[in-house]
């Protein structure tokens, strides 16, 4: 099984259906169960949600990973918007109004399995995160 | 008022609209647009507050009026299929905020037991180090009055007095702050010698009745504690009480216990509650009862007491029957 690298442009809400379209099918193709699959979307939506309302415009990558004795999916949001200032404070629940149900960052954080994130103010944002196939 | 709540049944009724119109749209091939849709839903209805059991009940109808249209079980299984992968997407986010809602707990559990840590220390301060310093008090005074006359011996005697009257009270008070009977001997026991102390500091006749005998675990004794603790404080403080009762039973595996007071109460539902000084004592009272899984109920009106009902679910973890009963 080979699951090559796979980027998608995001400027719209459409480009956020064709990032979880191929996120979920991508997470099929690995094996993934049809309920990690949702929640793989899920983590793409609120990604790509924040590149859309905060940076206008970004990218979300998708790759299979294959560890030695196990298989994962790594999503990677990166933009070149505005940046964090404080990050600790982002990842923080109830920094921001969907922070505060849970969603957002945080939310995406608790969703996965691993989670980096990289931003300075005026030099954009990169997330990475990645989940392993029970 | 009316207009607020027809507006939230047309907002709800709109709400459920969409809802079918999504599911409609997927089980018709809509695919990710409408699996997308789905998400979106579901994270509005948890900006709405919309609680599980609705939308379960929601999806429930969406799903019955769907399959009603199926024309064969080959397509009854396909829609049933469907509206389990959209009913799946839109609860995404609620598993979002479970989750975190299940570190939020952790996290409070956490600090409570730092809490404790640090209050086990401010005891030992308190019993310890400022009883040796009274002692070496107590020694450099003898110094001093025995090198007097004897008349003014007595003056120092009355000192003497005096600080006995100190040490007794620093000691009373550390073993309040973190009473050494909580670990021994439970919390029922604990609570009569804090109560006991109250009672004669602030004349206040504190009735205690329980038959709950077995031990717990140590996080819900300590919770019980210092809970009974913020009520008899505040019952002594504030409520102008002439007579508190506090009363343990079990209900099946549900902890229950009950602090009452005749003092002047105040208004519960007011939002003045959670404004003053007072408010804040409930709301730490809350949130380390709902860090245990446990509830908190006040009732109070101004001239009718008050009266704090307890609810702690004991689950395995919660009882501990190594310890011996007390």
């Amino acid at each position: 099984m080979s699951v090559g690298e796979i980027r998608v442009a995001i400027n719209s809400d459409q480009d956020i259906v064709s990032a979880r379209q191929k996120g979920r099918a991508m997470a099929s193709e690995l094996g993934f169960s049809s309920g990690d699959a949702t929640l793989i979307a899920t983590a793409i939506s609120e990604l790509a949600r924040n590149i859309v309302s905060y940076a206008r415009k970004g990218q979300i990558t998708l790759k299979g990973v294959h560890g030695s004795s196990r298989v994962g999916i790594v999503v990677i949001a990166s933009d070149d918007g505005p940046g964090i200032l404080d990050i600790r404070q982002a990842l923080r629940d109830g920094f921001s109004t969907s922070g505060s149900l849970g969603l957002g960052l945080p939310g995406v954080r608790r969703l996965m399995d691993e989670f980096e994130i990289d931003s300075q103010p005026g030099r954009g944002t990169i997330v990475a995160v990645k989940k392993w196939r029970q | 008022m009316k207009i607020a709540v027809r507006r939230k049944v047309r907002r709800h009724a709109d709400f459920e609209e969409e809802y079918n119109s999504a599911l409609n749209e997927y089980a018709a091939g809509g695919g990710e647009i409408a699996l997308g849709r789905a998400y979106e839903l579901g994270r509005r209805a948890l900006g709405e507050q919309k609680s599980l059991v609705e939308m379960a009940s929601l999806h429930h109808r969406a799903m019955l009026g769907l399959v009603r249209g199926a024309k064969s079980e080959k397509r009854l299984v396909e829609l049933l299929q469907a509206s389990t992968e959209f009913h799946a997407e839109c609860m995404s986010p609620y598993e979002m905020a479970h989750r975190g809602f299940q570190d939020a707990v952790k996290a409070l559990r956490q600090l409570n037991e730092t809490l404790e840590e640090e209050i086990k220390r401010i005891a030992y301060a308190v019993h310890d180090e400022a009883g040796q310093l009274l002692v070496a008090v107590h020694l450099a005074l003898a110094d001093v009055a025995s090198e007097l006359p004897v008349p003014q011996q007595a003056k120092f005697a009355r000192i003497r007095e005096l600080l006995n009257e100190v040490e007794k009270h620093l000691r009373r008070y550390s073993h309040e702050l973190r009473p050494t009977i909580l670990d021994d001997l439970g919390w029922i026991p604990a609570i009569r010698f804090l109560a006991d102390g109250i009672s004669k500091r602030a004349e206040l006749p504190i009735h205690i009745e329980s038959n709950v005998s077995e031990r717990l675990s140590g996080t819900v004794e300590t919770t019980l504690y210092r809970i009974v603790q913020e009520a008899l404080t505040n019952a002594a403080k504030h409520a102008q009480a002439s007579n508190v009762w506090i009363r343990a039973w079990k209900e099946n595996l549900v902890l229950c216990c009950s602090i009452r007071d005749n003092g002047r109460g105040f208004d519960s539902d007011g939002t003045d509650a959670t404004a003053n000084r007072k408010g804040l004592g409930l709301i730490a009272m809350r949130e380390r009862i709902s860090a245990i899984g446990g509830t908190l109920q006040i009732h109070s009106n101004p001239g009718s007491g008050t009266e704090l009902s307890l609810r702690i679910p004991l689950e395995g973890e919660h009882v501990n029957s190594n310890r011996a009963g007390g």
